[in-house]
């Protein structure tokens, strides 16, 4: 009995010596935020420590492969840091499980905020993060490869048909004129293929989130549009199924591929690893009559229901969502009009990437936006693959989002 | 406290921490499936819905073609390697090490690699195979509805039949020696004594280790999701996988309660079923 007693004792200074640690840790705030954001985070947290003595700010980086599980793994264990960077479309999921603290009061300006950011961390009426990044894709092009076929780079395609032509003329020896995405994460092919729905007029799903739409003639023909670069034209490589963003990336940077979709986070690393590209950046091509159009991405601030410090790492978010923190902080542009003003976002090349966001959209929040999105994914591919043509591969994924959307 | 046996109390701490990672889990696991996102009581909703997706008989019959294909091949290779490496020949040792080096590869290191050399346009596989003229045109391994799920058991194969080998290697070096003199006696050749000696001795071995490659087949998850993801188009895509999917992808926690207490369900009859077969035909062996 002597072991037990002694043992009893030790646990109870353990807990004790627990306990006085968690007060001496009043103050500190655990934020996980990307690699890629995370020099500016240092350069950030120091001023900030330097006015705020009484907060200690820690950060651990995260890397966004396979961040969402461990993000879900965070905040359903309990054991969640104070603040974390997600990806907008997260959010949704995470407020209707209680997972995540609102905002509102932390909110100063909401009409300075991209109507579309703050659309999409909203719940049933309250504001779920704290947007301070957004983007929309255009498609970045090699101006060289368009002077070798003839097109001229100072007038990029402007709409569909424009586009095929350059990619047919542009395709040929080993390289490919417009590289798709159909493979990777669900979000890579959805980013790309689902404004050109959207251009066409049509959607995933209806508005009210009631009906699938995904197989009515618009969407269907925009869904055609897109995969018609591998299945008919071959103007995309042959990889296509297993290509998300990052290889085709890697396939223009090796010169294989002429126009691909991409994000303004590309123009640095094509430059810094083939410095002999000369880039071209347009908006995505349009039917003709239409707009452009892309899907809103960026990035959050979330304080999880269980944070240690929710008050401390409040203070710490709305010294970020500052315009001057926000548009230092940002990869991309920053969620608030007024920060759009600083130097760094005046570049000339960024230019189509500006032009773009008046037009981007959030995608729709429901509950099953993932599973819908798998859904209509495997459509995709099931075209790509040559199983099915476009309506009936539509057809298919409409059946499966209809039933998603009965369930709520 | 005197009367409580010593014994238990000595096991207890074992127990309590068993209780806390085994019990705990499945029983989380089940009230997860039958209540909703708010902690209500649901019935069998959750069990409904994962029933009713499309997806779910692809995935189940996507696992049975990726467990019976990994587990044949991984025993029939394993038990040809040990047979071989068991026979004397100069350079056996150095052999024998060798022949563990992909089961000692961390499973992603090796589903990345084997990912990367499938690769339609990187790949070496296609190198190798375009560059002398084999084949004209590169082939989408991992993008082909006819190739896509047999490249998947292949690496699974690739990576676990060294284990097999291991295993069995042991229990052949348990065999008696007489019992090959005797057989030599009577004028038997090589195939005669591995088919009349040396199988019918490992055979214990053989039902242990396929038990367990059945069950690591049916909870894997690495290989094929990490090159993958379960498609194109959903043709790799097995309940594993559609378990973590609705999980951690979509945040359907309830949902993947409902189809893990299923699968469970299933993994258990299947194995009662093979304990029951394997060990009936020890009894007639003896």
């Amino acid at each position: 009995m002597m072991i037990f007693r002694k043992t009893a004792v030790l646990a109870a200074s353990a807990s004790t010596l627990a306990m006085m640690a968690g007060t001496a840790m009043a103050g500190t705030v655990t934020w996980w935020s990307p690699n890629f954001h995370a020099p500016r985070a240092t350069e950030l947290v120091e001023q900030f420590e330097a006015q705020h003595p009484d907060i200690d700010i820690v950060i651990e980086e995260t890397t966004s492969d396979g961040l969402p599980q461990r993000v879900i793994t965070a905040l359903q264990s309990g054991s969640a840091p104070d603040i974390i960077d997600v990806q907008h479309g997260w959010i949704a999921g995470y407020a209707q499980n209680g997972l995540v603290m609102p905002l509102d009061d932390i909110i100063n300006d909401p009409d300075d905020f991209i109507p579309a950011a703050l659309d999409y961390v909203r719940w049933e009426g309250e504001t779920y993060g704290l947007p301070f990044r957004a983007e929309g894709l255009a498609v970045i092009y090699n101006r060289g490869h368009f002077e070798e076929a003839g097109l001229d780079p100072d007038s990029p395609p402007q709409t569909w048909s424009e586009l095929v032509d350059a990619a047919l003329a542009l395709t040929g020896d080993g390289r490919y004129g417009f590289a798709i995405t159909g493979g990777g994460e669900v979000g890579n092919t959805i980013f790309r293929s689902l404004p050109f729905i959207w251009m066409n007029g049509g959607s995933i799903i209806s508005d009210d989130a009631t009906e699938a739409t995904v197989n009515q003639p618009e969407a269907v023909e925009a869904v055609e549009f897109y995969t018609d670069m591998l299945v008919e034209h071959g103007v995309s490589p042959s990889s296509t199924l297993e290509n998300d963003g990052t290889a085709n990336r890697r396939l223009f940077i090796a010169e294989a591929v002429s126009m691909y979709q991409a994000g303004q986070f590309d123009l640095a690393s094509i430059a810094q690893e083939n410095p002999d590209i000369d880039l071209g950046v347009m908006t995505m091509p349009h039917p003709e009559g239409a707009d452009t159009s892309a899907i809103l991405g960026g990035w959050s601030f979330i304080v999880p229901t269980d944070a240690n410090n929710p008050e401390e790492a409040k203070i710490f978010i709305e010294w970020m969502a500052q315009p001057e923190n926000m548009g230092v902080y940002t990869d991309t542009f920053p969620a608030r009009e007024s920060a759009m003003d600083m130097e760094r976002f005046q570049d000339p090349q960024l230019a189509p990437y500006r032009e773009v966001l008046p037009f981007t959209q959030p995608v729709p929040t429901h509950p099953a936006w993932v599973q819908i999105t798998q859904a209509y994914f495997d459509g995709i591919q099931r075209i790509l693959i040559g199983q099915q043509d476009a309506q009936a591969a539509m057809d298919d994924a409409a059946l499966d989002i209809q039933d998603l959307l009965d369930q709520y | 406290m005197g009367r409580i046996s010593p014994g238990l109390l000595f096991a207890l701490p074992a127990l309590i921490v068993l209780t806390m990672l085994i019990a705990y889990p499945v029983m989380y696991t089940g009230l997860l499936s039958v209540t909703d996102q708010q902690g209500n009581f649901v019935g069998i909703d959750n069990f409904q819905r994962v029933l009713g997706a499309r997806t779910t008989p692809i995935a189940f019959t996507n696992t049975l073609w990726w467990v019976g294909g990994s587990v044949v091949l991984q025993v029939i290779l394993g038990t040809a390697t040990a047979i071989l490496l068991n026979e004397k020949f100069p350079g056996r040792g150095i052999l024998r090490s060798i022949a563990v080096i992909p089961w000692v590869v961390p499973g992603i290191v090796a589903a990345l690699t084997w990912a990367w050399m499938f690769h339609t346009e990187f790949g070496i596989i296609n190198y190798m195979l375009t560059a002398p003229g084999v084949i004209d045109e590169p082939i989408g391994w991992l993008t082909n509805p006819d190739t896509v799920m047999p490249a998947m058991i292949a690496i699974n194969v690739w990576k676990l039949f060294p284990f097999v080998s291991i295993m069995v290697l042991a229990g052949l070096q348990s065999i008696p020696k007489d019992l090959y003199e005797a057989a030599r006696v009577d004028g038997s050749n090589f195939l005669d004594e591995t088919w009349h000696v040396t199988l019918p001795q490992v055979r214990p071995v053989i039902v242990a280790v396929t038990l367990l490659l059945v069950i690591w087949a049916l909870n894997h998850i690495t290989t094929i999701y990490a090159i993958t993801r379960g498609g194109p188009a959903n043709l790799t895509l097995i309940t594993p996988i559609q378990i973590f999917r609705l999980a951690f992808e979509s945040v359907q926690f309830n949902q993947a309660a409902a189809l893990s207490v299923l699968f469970f369900a299933a993994v258990m009859v299947i194995v009662a079923i093979y304990i029951k077969v394997s060990s009936a035909r020890e009894e007639k062996a003896l």
